[in-house]
């Protein structure tokens, strides 16, 4: 565990004792990382605002419940705000931007997953999509970055429905193998 | 059928994180989530794993008024920039720095007055005049209790799902109701509020267990209702 993380699992454990200045700090210290992740899933800043109020007093209220086996103190915030972003994506499903979808696609500029940086985790997740199938890599992307349910993934990649969702799948399957190994 | 194998486990995990899973399928897992602490392993495992993507993403700072807006909901006041309250110098010239850009958001997001409480209730009938649910709306404390009154039943495989029918005409889901009694409180999001506050409507539809699957009604809407101020 690195300084980072120890200091902010030190903020969540003072927060859960009703700490706060420690959850001042522990805000200051996480949001611009949850609400920018919030402003890219969602595309709005008025919804990505919503989350991330909710996101904190949620933390606030749960602060105790953190543990080491859910990552670390950003994992576990990242989490809860993620969740309530899918939920609001799935609340106005007719908003989908799949011009976004196609440019993702098509685009020969590093995406998301390739900026990915050199730390081991990150070289090792890197190392993995790229051993992936194209198709798999690209509707792993869709769904995380975009929050695409599989619907939306066989309408913005034109399969068919049961094609999609085997396709998610089987990625899902050999992407955890390389992980695993 | 619950998952009962390592793989399916697996599988059904990795969905969840990655955003796949959804509707009725979705809310069964978390379901099964809250009783199977091999499977709450499994979606740690994969956000640990998935974690990188989130770290490739910009940060952004949030304005500094959602600050505020949090620490009003949770402790009923909103801090102001003086030592006294311990959070350190640094904290408020952060604070202050993005003072500009508050003001600038606050010209386009417009929280809810925090001293303004609306409480409302509605009382759903069925066509015999008989009280099926009460639910009580406060938006001070972005609540929503439900209580199903003693007649509410429904088919085993079915559940009635509750709508906010905002006034851009899309119905947002809210919950699956309770039956048979039961009593459930939400909590609602500021848009969730503002929405209601604006139309004051609710529908409810009969949906598969669990609600509907694809986040719209799919069955029938069987009741609607108008929360009126108390």
């Amino acid at each position: 565990m690195n300084c980072d993380n120890e200091r902010l699992v030190t903020l969540l454990a003072k927060s859960a004792q009703g700490d706060r200045h420690s959850f001042a700090c522990l805000y200051q210290q996480t949001s611009a990382a949850v609400y920018g992740m919030c402003v890219h899933l969602l595309r709005s800043t008025d919804e990505a605002q919503d989350v991330l109020q909710e996101t904190y007093i949620q933390v606030w209220h749960h602060a105790g419940e953190y543990h080491a086996d859910r990552g670390t103190p950003i994992t576990w915030m990242m989490s809860i705000g993620r969740y309530r972003c899918l939920d609001a994506l799935r609340r106005r499903r007719h908003h989908v931007d799949f011009e976004t979808v196609e440019a993702i696609q098509t685009s020969e500029e590093p995406g998301p997953m390739q900026e990915t940086d050199a730390q081991l985790d990150r070289q090792r997740l890197s190392d993995c999509l790229k051993g992936l199938d194209e198709r798999y890599r690209a509707t792993i992307e869709m769904a995380y970055f975009r929050g695409f349910t599989h619907q939306e993934l066989a309408l913005a990649m034109d399969q068919p429905l049961g094609t999609t969702k085997s396709l998610v799948r089987r990625g899902l399957s050999v992407l955890r193998r390389c992980l695993g190994s | 059928m619950k998952p009962d194998s390592f793989e399916r486990n697996q599988a059904l995990a990795s969905e969840y994180v990655v955003g796949t899973l959804q509707g009725s399928a979705r809310k069964r897992f978390e379901h099964w989530m809250m009783e199977s602490p091999r499977l709450r392993r499994q979606v740690w495992y994969w956000e640990r794993r998935l974690e990188p993507f989130n770290n490739s993403l910009p940060k952004t700072d949030p304005p500094a008024a959602i600050w505020n807006s949090i620490e009003q909901r949770l402790f009923g006041e909103s801090t102001q920039p003086s030592e006294e309250k311990g959070l350190g110098l640094w904290f408020w010239r952060w604070t202050t720095g993005l003072a500009l850009a508050a003001v600038l958001a606050l010209l386009v997001w417009t929280p809810l007055p925090p001293q303004v409480n609306h409480s409302m209730v509605a009382v759903v009938q069925s066509e015999q005049a008989q009280p099926l649910w009460v639910m009580n709306a406060s938006t001070a404390n972005h609540s929503l209790t439900l209580k199903a009154l003693p007649p509410v039943a429904v088919d085993a495989q079915q559940d009635y799902e509750l709508w906010l029918l905002s006034e851009s005409g899309v119905p947002v889901s809210l919950t699956v109701l309770p039956t048979e009694g039961a009593e459930l409180r939400i909590t609602l999001s500021n848009e969730q509020v503002r929405e209601l506050l604006k139309s004051r409507s609710l529908a409810i539809s009969l949906e598969p267990k669990g609600g509907s699957p694809t986040g719209q009604p799919t069955g029938p809407v069987v009741y609607q209702t108008q929360l009126v101020e108390m």
